[in-house]
């Protein structure tokens, strides 16, 4: 694509994706802004006084950036063989499998509320932060493995068998060809997982039996005081840009 | 650290009413006169409290009651001992969803959820399955101080309360209008409707079954009786924002549309929503209070212990502080929340009385709730709600 | 028969019978999410049967029952599927029409269009309406707007909200299945002397139809359940089936969870449903 037309194209996925955002930033300051404003009336702290005050968001960026690295090493570690099993190995009636690992995807979130707490009380692992980073896990793992799924392939299969042929042992094969050819879709399952953990509300609360994590704190606030909701909304997305960046960099497209 | 002292200073006046408590909590400590018998029955629940983490399940959104419980609260509960944790949430139903989850998993003992701000239709759907410790309330010192004669205490959305939960705090529903755009307000609801024919598309109110919404169509029934209620809010419709195509979801976002200038009206259970919201910046100064049909919608906001709690006893001696005259006056303070208190005033020393008065009106706030209305029952709203989306939102 | 090294567990497509080492790489994963979340889907189906208190003997349908009587329901599923299938369709075709035009653009440019995947539905939808709500920025800045998404009636809202949301979600999917591998293949095609739509058809197609049919699933079943975004710019009515479950247990969650929970049930149901006929559709375009 053209050098100029790149930059077109730039410009208005800025324009959609990041100004709006941009929103949150000025939100997060405006102690008063009314309509016909189109910029605040007042500026001021009162969002992130309240954000880091009463609403305790440092002690739930904590407790979100805890659940979230844990929950993403588990769903990759569990993820990756499974990934790869059904990958590579075209096995007969592995639906019975997909099914299973696609049911935490296919149900709605939102029914979560309905059984899984009653559940986890039951097996006894509620009302702890690992019984958070378990829910969380239930609805990460099953997104890492269909990402790593889609890496997978024959070409893969073929390296590691040229690898192979070579006299190249399995940890040797694992780190030289394997995970550099699956490099980018490591990369997008590990960064999915953690934004699926990252935004859990509903199982976080009820599992966690009230531990604040970032949406918990945050959500309250929608609506019914929008300063203090950005200031949080920032704080919730900050480590989200961070990892988005870091990705960004990691996939460095080769031309 | 910077924002600590930011804190410190803005809740200076904070830190000196908690001051004047602790010194007086010494030397009051002996002018209870509940029962002998309750006297004793609550030292034993306050020395079985100590050393307990309490958790109190509550509605999250609000700044400043949230800064009430952590600032003002808290401490008294850490004088007696207690550790009060607020768990803050988006919703009731968040709280009661875990204890239901708790009792259908078949525990009865160190629930996690140890106190809650409880609505009316949740507390009857719960007393009914048998959720909620009960009788408790009676013998907390503090109780002496509260008329449980009362009809809109005694019973909440007309079901007993009996002894499975506490008042803490007073709710009536109050309007909102702005000086600058309606110099004169409604005062009937028939105004009203004259109002929107004057001004279409200026009415409007929260969806049922949002709890607002609904208070609000309950006060049309009240007013005018169920089928006539009905015809007055299928006559408003067409007049109504957006041609009664489309309402607010929830108070919130009535709230957002008072603000920004697309309608004239809000309302709340809260009496004090407009100081907050002016507070927040969302509300222009102009904005006043204002009542319906003579009088306030009036209710009482109460907490209640799952059955389950694995810190009753802490629950319970939280929320005899609640009722502390001198955390409720600072909750009634204009200055500060100023939402009105639940203790009878009668029953208070003069002392304590005296913290009720004297204190500087604000223009945000009624001092007086004219004519009181009395809610309906908790088994009437969902056939209320059902009645709406039919006739109304259909 | 394989004479090859038997430590080498690749097979290109002989073999295809289910080996100790298949099971124990599955294993982990499957056992985790078979105790954590079967469990959690026997106490939703539990709670749509039995009533708080009561025990297996009271096991009823009645909630089910309600629950289709119930003409919200009723036209909320329809409101539901409609939504579902046009969000689906646009996110899916915009996401590989943005995967295809930055497959050679820089990291930071992929990020720019990656923005709002990590930005929760919810508070996309929370901008959605600070910009596009009555009395919003865009009434602000353009005087008024001249259509209306927020609280459209025919779910325009949600489907714009779900398309910004989704489309970069497939786009970053594509993307990381189109590596140097598949660049070299089209070449290799082009040399060949196949044309675009060749190579498209040949190439390109079967490398991200995998990627394109899983997160449309994806994005379908998300559709079907998901409760904060038709929540915030949703109809009033007709309810989308997750907002019918939230408002049946709103005020009172113990008398109307039964019923939420078997609307809820339903719209997983039909994920399902959905995801099979999606998965066979491409499995049997695979083995043409």
């Amino acid at each position: 694509m053209s050098e100029r037309r790149t930059r077109l194209l730039v410009g208005v996925l800025a324009a959609l994706f990041i100004a709006p955002l941009m929103v949150l930033l000025v939100q997060a300051f405006a102690d008063s802004w009314r309509a016909p404003g189109v910029l605040p009336d007042q500026l001021g702290w009162r969002g992130f006084e309240v954000a880091f005050g009463s609403a305790r968001a440092g002690d739930a960026l904590v407790n979100s950036l805890l659940v979230a690295f844990a929950a993403t090493a588990i769903s990759l570690v569990l993820g990756w063989p499974a990934a790869r099993v059904l990958g590579m190995r075209r096995l007969p009636r592995n639906g019975f499998v997909f099914l299973l690992i696609g049911l935490p995807l296919l149900m709605p979130p939102y029914l979560a509320g309905f059984g899984l707490t009653e559940w986890f009380i039951r097996l006894g692992i509620d009302d702890s932060l690992a019984g958070i980073v378990l829910a969380h896990v239930t609805f990460a793992l099953p997104y890492a493995i269909l990402i790593l799924l889609s890496g997978f392939n024959r070409e893969v299969e073929a390296l590691e068998e040229m690898a192979a042929t070579t006299g190249a042992g399995p940890a040797r094969r694992l780190a030289w060809v394997t995970l550099p050819a699956l490099r980018p879709t490591l990369i997008a399952a590990a960064l999915l997982s953690f934004l699926v953990s990252w935004s859990q509300y509903g199982t976080s609360l009820a599992v966690g039996a009230g531990r604040p994590t970032l949406p918990i704190v945050m959500l309250p606030f929608i609506q019914t005081d929008p300063e203090v909701a950005a200031a949080l909304a920032l704080v919730f997305l900050a480590p989200c840009i961070v990892a988005l960046a870091f990705v960004a960099r990691l996939q460095r497209t080769p031309l | 650290m910077r924002l600590r002292r930011v804190e410190v200073s803005r809740w200076l006046s904070a830190a000196a009413a908690v001051t004047a408590f602790a010194v007086g909590l010494g030397a009051c400590a002996d002018d209870r006169q509940p029962s002998a018998a309750g006297a004793t029955d609550f030292k034993e629940i306050a020395d079985e409290a100590r050393g307990q983490t309490v958790r109190w399940w509550m509605y999250g959104g609000d700044e400043r009651i949230n800064d009430y419980v952590d600032s003002v609260v808290a401490p008294a509960a850490r004088r007696a001992g207690i550790e009060l944790e607020r768990v803050p949430v988006a919703d009731t139903a968040d709280a009661v969803q875990r204890v239901v989850a708790q009792r259908r998993a078949g525990e009865t003992s160190g629930g996690a959820v140890d106190l809650i701000w409880i609505n009316g239709e949740n507390f009857a759907a719960g007393k009914q399955a048998g959720l909620w410790l009960d009788g408790w309330t009676r013998r907390l010192p503090n109780a002496a101080l509260v008329d449980f004669e009362d009809p809109s205490i005694n019973r909440d959305l007309r079901v007993p309360i009996d002894g499975q939960e506490l008042p803490w705090s007073r709710a009536a529903f109050v309007y909102a209008y702005d000086q600058k755009r309606t110099p004169t307000p409604p005062s009937t609801f028939d105004q009203l409707l004259d109002y929107a024919r004057a001004h279409p598309g200026r009415v409007t109110y929260p969806a049922p079954p949002d709890f607002t919404g609904t208070s609000f169509v309950k006060q049309a029934v009240i007013a005018k009786g169920a089928d006539e209620g009905f015809n007055y809010l299928a006559e408003l419709k067409p007049l109504m924002w957006q041609q009664g195509e489309r309402f607010p979801k929830s108070e919130a976002e009535l709230n957002r549309l008072f603000a920004n200038g697309e309608v004239d009206f809000a309302m709340s259970f809260d009496p004090s929503f407009i100081a907050s919201e002016v507070r927040k910046g969302e509300f222009d100064e102009s904005v006043r209070p204002f009542l319906l049909e003579g009088g306030a919608l009036v209710n009482t906001s109460y907490v209640t212990i799952p059955a389950d709690a694995a810190n009753a006893a802490g629950a319970q001696v939280v929320a005899d502080l609640l009722l502390d005259p001198r955390l409720q006056a600072q909750k009634a303070d204009p200055a500060r929340l100023g939402i009105p208190t639940v203790l009878d005033l009668d029953r208070l020393d003069p002392t304590d009385r005296r913290r009720f008065q004297g204190s500087v009106a604000s223009p945000y706030l009624l001092d007086d709730f004219g004519d009181v209305k009395s809610e309906l029952g908790a088994d009437q709203v969902r056939p209320l709600e059902e009645r709406w989306t039919r006739e109304i939102l259909r | 028969m394989d004479t090859r090294d038997p430590a080498l567990n690749l097979r290109s497509s002989a073999s295809r019978s289910w080996r100790r080492e298949d099971v124990l790489a599955l294993a982990p994963a499957a056992v985790l999410l078979a105790a954590l979340f079967l469990g959690a889907l026997a106490g939703a189906v539990k709670v749509s049967l039995v009533p708080l208190g009561g025990g297996i003997g009271d096991a009823s349908l009645a909630s089910w029952r309600q629950l289709f009587a119930d003409p919200s329901f009723r036209d909320g599923l329809v409101l539901t599927l409609e939504v579902t299938i046009a969000s689906t369709a646009i996110a899916a075709a915009l996401g590989v029409a943005l995967a295809l035009a930055l497959r050679r653009s820089a990291g930071a440019v992929r990020a720019v269009a990656a923005a709002p995947v990590p930005v929760p539905h919810l508070l996309v939808a929370v901008i959605a309406v600070v910009w596009l709500g009555p009395g919003g920025l865009a009434d602000r800045i353009l005087g008024s707007l001249p259509f209306d998404l927020i609280g459209n009636r025919n779910g325009a809202g949600i489907v714009a909200v779900y398309v910004y949301k989704e489309a970069p979600f497939i786009a970053l999917l594509v993307l990381a299945a189109m590596g140097r591998s598949l660049e070299q293949r089209e070449e290799a095609a082009a040399v060949f002397g196949a044309g675009g739509l060749k190579r498209a058809a040949w190439v390109l197609w079967p490398t991200i139809r995998g990627p394109v049919v899983v997160g449309s699933i994806i994005v379908a079943a998300f559709a079907i359940g998901a409760l904060e975004v038709p929540l915030a710019v949703g109809p009033n009515y007709p309810p989308t089936l997750a907002v019918y479950a939230f408002q049946t247990t709103q005020g009172d969650l113990i008398s109307g969870e039964g019923r939420a929970a078997a609307a809820l049930l339903l719209a997983g149901f039909l994920a399902i449903v959905l995801a099979t006929v999606g998965v066979r559709h491409a499995r049997s375009a695979d083995n043409e």
